[in-house]
């Protein structure tokens, strides 16, 4: 174990490199696993996804599942554009209030920024099913209920503190020489933010865009509760349907879920390397 | 910015028709949603200037709880369905339009057409009518013919008793291999409350006395349970899966390794067709002291918000009607409960498995539904924990669960007689704490504002606030507001089936309440000892995660890739994903276990080992944290650890005292966000188990909503909540001072 932890002393190279390649071939089995076990149950026959043998490739494999859930999901395309428009939006609405917010309490000063910081902080802690049924009521006041502003409005106003945070510290790892520059040049503080801190921030957009699209593109519970009308409807909500009280196919449910879950995969790969850039910002301070 | 378009993409606002009718009845995705479709379309050609607006149902996981909210906030919504355990409750709560009137001026309607106990279930005891079947199913026992067979057993007669039902599973049953567990079991047992309630009738017994008190304590209800803890751990030719919504019930009867599978409703026709290897059927239950069964059902109601009762009626008796029901009948929803459909062909079905459809008709005579009376789906949840004990541990004291069960039952039973003589809460409640709160936030402004800046510092501060504008607002609207009036929530009692100004003052009961409440410390209980695992046990897997992968040798950007896909999948997923991986018998994970000769637990169907499961779970999706951890070792500055080595330092040393302090500060990042993560957790036992087996995972958020939206007693949740909330905030704020002896920050200190 601690050969693999890259941490002894050269000479017993072999032993270490072999433990490390051991190990690296452990997690990545016990990790990818489960999610090869989704794919070979979205491909068995319906009736025997739940049957012995679990890892037996399915003999003929059947593709129809994914034909059988897109057909049951419903209109495919509009469900798809649906959610793309809703996950775009709320993507635009963070980074937007994220960043500005995060910039002023990290590179602006003004009276009450630490309360109002420990504010954002506090959010955190409030789960979301404490406000559910006011903001429920908030929004059919507004007349609201049953279009994409409850999903994506929060966003766009509020933000997510945990966002708001991250910008913060991001913000704060950049040289303080930047603002005394911007300030000399006669930027106004939101013109330091969008000419100078913003294009700097990429890595920190990029996560952030990242984890809010993972966030809206699974959410359930606010979909379930504001769309109402079916050619409103989200991928994950046609997704529940699956989940039946009778009725339930689990290798059509398990065929359904690959297909919401290929985007984020997809999104995950080709944008990998500058989302780690921005966690590891992120993470360097507190 | 965002805001400019926002406008033009989201101009969806709903445009109304003359009249519009709305109707929550079906799931879209069942193949009846394009009968109901036609249907809408031949009603709206018969009524011109009418149009039927079908919003689906949100599958099982949201169906009983959309409505509500929907009532709550007073939408529109003309047709409705919901589960009979919750019409009750309706009813108290005046949610339902009294439809009788148009029953007697339609000469249409003819009573004798639909089944009579079905039809009287929908009654009111002075006669009022509330609404029309949907579709109905008595509990009956599955049988696998062949096992039977096999085993040179009779098939059932529709007189059998419980005796012939013993000595048939027991010689069904058979053990595999040396370590005994079993390769077939006689009975593959259900659970729920209205599974169970037959075993208790056909002793004798009843759940409410005729006083209507909860009755669980009396000796015929204590036999049966008795029995039925008998089957599994004396006689031990049953099989019990606490599983959520009985899914590894089904699956154990669907593998051909269960002679029975009951008592259980018509549902389970539709998966069993695809059965291949064996042949199958139902038969009746076996009778006790009598015969009786349970009858599950779903109805078609109108709230009495709608805002066309007329229009609603007139849909109504077409989805109760001949052509719709004989479609929910042929995809086998359940059994219609016009006897005119029940009879058709497109019941039952003379090609298609099970041979004996005609069971679940010639039973209607001795079934039940449970007592008319206020809620029993939450009743339900109060008896689930106890039944799934009674049923799941070997040596249970059955007498004292049951009267436990009947004290919880009894309790509840107070309180929704209580409730309806509570005063009504003053109108200015909500906008004076709203004002209260803006008040008080206002003068801390004020009080705090501090001495006035230099010039240009005043001009930064200007815009600062402009900045936060965004901000601010947000956080003023969605959370500071929604949070004043939970809190004026959690001094009242309040059913979203009411409208919301129809609150009740409680003051600080709710809050009381939680000390004497077994099920919140229970919750409570488990969410600690959760947390108390899942974070320090994903802090130490995801710092080893980062050790393994921070140097990028081969295939290390892959594992990486790898480590942190779990992380991205929806909780729904995982839920239905691992529900099969921890399956007690085949599933995934004790499958490996047992490659390395260890026996694994039954996790899900475990008490004890249903809080592992989550851990083992939560570890899975370790990879944010694994990354944070990455990132931080990666900005380490290597020449440190070489000066380290140089100097002699080993391994270890290196580790503890150069990589270990630079860490330091990220720990505490996931100690707090993985704090926090561990204490909402909800979506997973959502999914996964309900809460079960017993309380045992009935983790505070999960049982803060069911206690909203099953027990309808949101006034009692909003209490919960702020509970939680106040012991996350202490949680913090200890993990932070505590912090300040250990987190060790760099050169720089964070301005």
């Amino acid at each position: 174990m601690v050969a693999a932890l890259g941490l002894v002393r050269r000479g017993d190279a072999f032993v270490r490199r072999a433990t490390h390649y051991v190990l690296l071939g452990m997690t990545a089995v016990v990790f990818g696993f489960p999610l090869v076990f989704l794919l070979l149950t979205a491909l068995r026959p319906e009736g025997q996804g739940l049957r012995g043998g679990l890892l037996e490739l399915p003999t003929e494999p059947a593709f129809e599942n994914w034909a059988r859930a897109l057909e049951q999901m419903g209109d495919f395309p509009l469900l798809l554009w649906n959610t793309t428009v809703i996950t775009v939006l709320s993507i635009a609405g963070q980074l937007f209030t994220c960043s500005l917010a995060g910039y002023a309490f990290a590179r602006l000063r003004f009276r009450g920024r630490d309360t109002l910081f420990l504010c954002v902080l506090a959010t955190m802690l409030l789960p979301d099913q404490v406000t559910a049924i006011p903001k429920f009521l908030l929004f059919r006041q507004l007349g609201l209920v049953d279009t994409f502003y409850p999903l994506v409005l929060p966003t766009v106003l509020g933000g997510a503190p945990f966002f708001i945070f991250l910008f913060r510290q991001y913000f704060l790892s950049l040289p303080e020489e930047l603002s005394e520059a911007a300030r000399i040049d006669g930027c106004t503080p939101f013109q330091a933010w969008w000419r100078i801190f913003l294009p700097l921030a990429r890595p920190m957009l990029a996560t952030v865009a990242i984890f809010t699209f993972l966030a809206t593109w699974n959410d359930f519970w606010a979909p379930l509760i504001y769309i109402l009308s079916p050619e409103k409807r989200t991928l994950t909500l046609a997704l529940a349907g699956f989940n039946r009280t009778y009725n339930t196919a689990v290798e059509h449910m398990m065929a359904a879920s690959s297909i919401v879950l290929f985007p984020c995969v997809l999104i995950y790969f080709l944008a990998q390397k500058v989302f780690l850039r921005g966690i590891r910002v992120a993470a360097s301070k507190h | 910015m965002s805001a400019l378009f926002l406008p033009l993409v989201l101009s969806t606002a709903c445009t109304v028709d003359e009249r519009t009718l709305v109707v929550m009845a079906e799931e879209e995705q069942l193949d009846s949603w394009i009968v109901l479709e036609d249907l809408a379309r031949e009603f709206e050609a018969e009524h011109p200037g009418v149009h039927v607006r079908l919003l689906p149902l949100g599958g099982a996981a949201g169906a009983q709880d959309k409505g509500k909210f929907m009532l709550a906030g007073d939408l529109q919504l003309d047709l409705l369905r919901i589960d009979i355990t919750e019409l009750a409750a309706y009813v108290g709560e005046g949610a339902l339009l009294d439809l009788s009137p148009c029953f007697e001026a339609d000469p249409t309607w003819d009573p004798q057409d639909y089944f009579p106990s079905v039809l009287a279930a929908l009654r009111a005891p002075d006669g009022r009518l509330y609404g029309l079947p949907s579709t109905f199913t008595p509990y009956v026992m599955y049988v696998n013919r062949d096992l039977l067979h096999e085993r040179g057993l009779e098939f059932p007669t529709p007189d059998w008793t419980w005796d012939d039902f013993l000595r048939a599973a027991r010689s069904a049953t058979r053990a595999a291999d040396g370590n005994g567990r079993p390769a077939t079991v006689g009975i593959s047992l259900t659970q729920w409350l209205q599974a169970v309630a037959p075993w208790i009738w056909q002793n004798g017994a009843r759940l409410l006395d005729d006083e209507g008190r909860a009755a669980m304590h009396e000796p015929a209800f204590v036999e049966a349970l008795e029995f039925l803890h008998g089957l599994l751990h004396e006689e031990r030719v049953a099989s019990f899966d606490a599983s959520f919504q009985n899914q590894l019930s089904q699956g154990l009867f669907q593998a051909g390794r269960a002679a029975f599978y009951g008592p259980v409703g018509y549902w389970e026709t539709y998966r069993f067709r695809h059965i291949e290897d064996f042949a199958w059927d139902v038969v009746p239950l076996p009778r006790g002291e009598r015969s009786a069964t349970a009858i599950a059902m779903t109805v078609y109601v109108v709230p009495r918000t709608s805002a066309e009762p007329e229009l609603a009626y007139r849909f109504l008796r077409r989805m109760a009607g001949e052509r719709y029901q004989r479609t929910l009948a042929r995809i086998g929803n359940g059994v219609p409960g016009l006897i005119a459909a029940a009879r058709s062909a497109d019941f039952l079905k003379p090609d298609v498995a099970p041979a004996s459809e005609h069971v679940f008709l010639d039973v209607i005579p001795e079934a039940r539904f449970l007592p008319p009376l206020s809620n029993w789906r939450a009743i339900e949840t109060l008896c689930q924990a106890e039944l799934e004990g009674i049923l799941l541990v070997e040596d249970f004291d059955v007498a004292a669960a049951c009267e436990r069960m009947r004290a919880k039952t009894q309790r509840f039973l107070d309180r929704e007689a209580r409730r309806r003589s509570l005063p009504r809460m003053a109108p200015w409640a909500v906008p004076g704490t709203l004002a209260l709160g803006l008040g008080v936030l206002v003068a801390i402004g004020l009080f705090r504002r501090g001495r006035r800046p230099v010039a240009w510092r005043a001009r930064e501060e200007r815009q600062a606030y402009v900045l936060l504008l965004p901000w601010g607002l947000g956080f003023l609207l969605f959370l500071v507001g929604p949070a004043l009036v939970s809190l004026v929530l959690a001094c009242s009692e309040w059913t979203p089936l009411r409208p919301f100004a129809d609150k009740r003052w409680v003051a600080l009961e709710n809050v009381t309440r939680l000390f004497s409440d077994a099920t919140f410390a229970t919750s409570l209980k488990a969410t600690a000892v959760y947390a108390l695992v899942a974070v320090p046990l994903g802090l130490a897997l995801a710092l080893a995660l980062a050790l393994l992968l921070r140097r990028a040798t081969f295939g290390v950007g892959a594992v990486r890739t790898l480590a942190y896909l779990p992380a991205i999948v929806s909780p729904v997923i995982i839920g239905a994903l691992w529900r099969v991986l921890l399956r007690a018998d085949d599933g995934l994970v004790n499958a490996g276990l047992e490659a390395v000769g260890l026996t694994g637990p039954a996790w899900l169907r475990d008490p004890d080992w249903v809080v592992p499961a989550f851990v083992l779970m939560s570890l899975w999706s370790v990879g944010a944290q694994m990354l944070v951890f990455l990132g931080a070792l990666q900005a380490v500055d290597p020449a440190l650890e070489e000066a380290a080595r140089i100097d002699g330092a080993g391994t270890w040393r290196r580790f503890r005292h150069v990589l270990l302090p630079a860490l330091t500060p990220v720990v505490l990042f996931n100690l707090l966000t993985g704090s926090i993560n561990a204490f909402q957790i909800f979506a997973q036992p959502y999914v996964m188990t309900g809460g079960g087996p017993g309380d045992a995972s009935r983790f505070l958020i999960l049982y803060l909503y069911q206690t909203g939206f099953r027990h309808l007693d949101v006034g009692y949740a909003s209490a919960i909540a702020w509970v939680v909330f106040a012991l996350l905030a202490l949680l913090c704020l200890v993990l932070l001072r505590w912090s300040r002896r250990w987190v060790w920050y760099a050169a720089e200190t964070p301005s």
